[in-house]
């Protein structure tokens, strides 16, 4: 058996993990590029949005490269992304190729549904070596995550533009020939410490953007355009809470642990959306977004064309831009997105940030000096 | 003989006559009737609506939800409160579309004036006491006692069943010969396009003036629908879309069908998916010929009759 799964992001670090310890094979498609879209779009209905195309791709590269099991989850409330499974095999089925689906709707499971559904995966393994490598998988979420955040910080503020880009570049090529958690985490903490090397400007207080959106375009650096990378080298710290990490904490550990704690950010929410699920992420980008004043210079939102759960959250921007006086852009991506208009609006975002600021700060010097000359 | 005794609320409660109100218009309208309320519906829609609309409603969302919110704006200086009912689901395993959630909050931020909303909550398959939380706020903010708001409801229900009762029987019981009908066409989609005159173009009326026998997924019991709805029978999936692909795969069967049309807006989430399935399994399972129409604010009316008129050139 030969196991291929879609990517979001740097998920596929984990996922490669988790395998590695169990002793599946896989195929892992390439990173996202224009290739996959171009395998998955011709088979996609025309108006679905980007991920399911690419997921698409992905699911075809590794089924032509020999892969004859697909192993996909995803999806929670009434995003399409729960229903992308069922159209997938009934597109893989028509194309004439005979392969297993595991479909994970990790909305609805329940931990032994799980089980059930990994069972004919993991026959012939102990079950101390499954739970082993999901334990392992989790942490290297964890560890990945951390990584990335790192290289944001050391992006935004390196003296020689580009340096922390070089180091990540290395790093996801040896990653590709890099199995098992122990040499992946040493590989992480080489790369880790390769970051802390960069000589970063002193002094330097960079604007800070929160991403919220769509979590797959969010992840995935070639839906978004790599929006994180371009932002960083405009000398914007990104941060970017709808992570794998929260993913993973938000749908898997949460649903097995037995206390069900309230999500404060998320209703803060309630304040323009008096429900507690619109489907995907919509309720969490509004939290956020409410959530970043304070701590963020502005906030950029991007979802692919046509996602209903965003349309609803993108609503609500034009009353939190005016309660909160929080700048607040929308990008729609999907297969027709132009690089330069979009490193245009980002450039031009990102300038209007900066001269807020000194704006800002400018009157908080004439708001001193005034009350100096007062007293 | 009470109705008349409580005539005196003297509120005047305005129906957006779009969205929800093609498949629950007795419904609510008796809700607010039985309670003594005044109730006032937009006009059709018409151009101005959805000029209207299309200024106050974001880019991104489809042509329906954009009408709606001209309906909401055409009722702002009209009524004293807009009901916008929330539905998330209306049935076991069954959800709507997340802008339908969404909307009663959505349409008062996007219009900006100053509307008063009241919803009731409709979430069937988790959580049936929101309902009654709803109906609550409504008895408090009508001033009206809570188990009159409730006896309320559900005759309003029961006048509602009745009618779909009576739409399933309608068709049912007559064949094609009748009336002077040649062909049997199924128009399928979401009950706020097809049924709506201005958004779809007029395209049953259409239809009917060539004698042709219109059926929808209203002339359909419930559970031929849910049982033919492939692959979704039994599991969890949209509302509209279990309707769709239930009556699609239902009529695909009867053999005095000679086509199917299905009239989607532009950029539905929803449809991107159910039209596909509806068109692979066409494909591979029958002959039954299929028309797509896509329309949107920019669409003329000129394209859609040809493409309308191709089709039926190629049935008779």
């Amino acid at each position: 058996m030969k196991l291929t799964f879609p990517h979001m992001g740097n998920m596929y670090i984990s996922v490669k993990v988790l395998l590695d310890t169990i002793g599946i094979d896989y195929v892992i498609s390439p990173e996202c590029n224009k290739k996959t879209l171009a395998y998955g779009s011709p088979h996609s209905p025309e108006s679905i949005c980007l991920p399911f195309k690419t997921i698409l791709g992905d699911m075809l590269y590794g089924i032509q490269n020999g892969a004859d099991t697909v192993l996909f989850g995803g999806g929670c409330g009434q995003c399409r992304l729960g229903y992308y499974g069922d159209l997938q095999r009934v597109i893989i089925n028509d194309l004439g190729y005979d392969v297993n689906f595991v479909f994970l709707e990790l909305g609805e499971m329940s931990f032994k549904d799980m089980i059930d559904k990994l069972k004919p995966l993991t026959k012939g393994k102990s079950m101390f070596t499954i739970v082993k490598s999901i334990i392992l998988a989790i942490k290297t979420v964890f560890f990945t995550e951390a990584l990335y955040d790192f290289s944001n910080y050391t992006r935004c503020r390196e003296k020689q533009n580009g340096k922390t880009d070089i180091i990540m570049g290395i790093f996801h090529k040896k990653l590709r020939d890099t199995r098992g958690y122990s040499s992946i985490k040493r590989l992480i903490k080489k790369t880790k410490a390769e970051l802390k090397k960069v000589e970063l400007k002193k002094d330097f207080i960079p604007l800070k953007v929160a991403l919220v959106g769509e979590i797959y375009t969010l992840l995935e650096p070639f839906a978004n355009l790599e929006a994180v990378k371009k932002l960083g080298n405009l000398g914007v710290e990104v941060h970017n809470h709808i992570s794998v990490k929260f993913w993973v904490v938000e749908h898997f550990l949460k649903k097995l642990s037995p206390i069900r704690l309230k999500n404060k950010p998320r209703l803060a929410a309630r304040e323009f959306i008096k429900v507690d699920d619109v489907g995907g992420h919509g309720i969490e980008t509004i939290a956020d977004t409410i959530g970043a004043k304070g701590k963020f210079d502005g906030v950029i939102q991007i979802y692919p064309l046509t996602c209903m759960p965003e349309i609803i959250a993108q609503a609500t921007f034009s009353e939190i831009q005016k309660r909160y006086d929080l700048p607040i852009m929308t990008l729609i991506v999907d297969e027709m997105t132009g690089e330069a208009g979009y490193q245009t609006r980002l450039e031009a975002f990102v300038d209007m940030l900066e001269r807020r600021k000194q704006l800002q700060e400018m009157d908080l010097v004439n708001a001193k000096s005034g009350m100096s000359e007062l007293s | 003989m009470n109705v008349i005794k409580k005539e005196d609320t003297g509120l005047v409660i305005g129906i957006p006559k779009a969205l929800f109100y093609f498949q629950h218009n007795l419904l609510w309208e008796s809700f607010f009737k039985n309670l003594g309320c005044r109730v006032i519906l937009s006009e059709d829609t018409n151009i101005e609506i959805m000029n209207n609309g299309i200024k106050l409603c974001g880019n991104e969302n489809c042509l329906p939800i954009k009408i709606f919110h001209g309906h909401v704006h055409y009722l702002a200086d009209k009524a004293d409160i807009i009901f916008i009912p929330r539905y998330m689901s209306l049935n076991k395993n069954e959800y709507t579309c997340p802008q339908f959630c969404g909307i009663p909050d959505i349409a008062p931020l996007n219009i900006g004036k100053d509307i008063r909303v009241i919803e009731v909550r409709l979430h069937l398959d988790k959580a049936v006491n929101i309902t009654v939380d709803s109906l609550k706020d409504i008895a408090f903010h009508l001033n009206i006692d809570i188990k009159e708001v409730a006896t309320a409801f559900i005759k309003a229900l029961d006048t509602h069943n009745a009618s779909i009762k009576k739409d399933e029987k309608a068709i049912h019981g007559s064949s094609s010969s009748e009336e002077g009908y040649s062909h049997n066409i199924v128009v399928l989609g979401h009950p706020y396009m097809i049924y709506d005159r201005y958004l779809s173009m007029n395209l049953i009326k259409k239809l009917n003036d060539r004698k042709i026998r219109v059926l929808t997924s209203k002339n359909l019991d419930y559970n031929t629908k849910r049982e033919n709805a492939f692959p979704f029978q039994d599991k969890v999936f949209w509302e509209i879309g279990l309707d769709n692909l239930g009556s699609c795969f239902a009529y695909t069967k009867n053999k005095s069908i000679s086509g199917m049309i299905y009239l989607t807006p532009f950029a539905c989430g929803l449809d991107s998916l159910i039209i596909e399935f509806i068109e692979r399994r066409i494909k591979k399972e029958s002959t039954m010929p299929f028309l797509k129409l896509t329309v949107d604010e920019h669409s003329g009316e000129a394209g859609f009759d040809t493409r309308l008129e191709a089709f039926l050139d190629m049935i008779s």
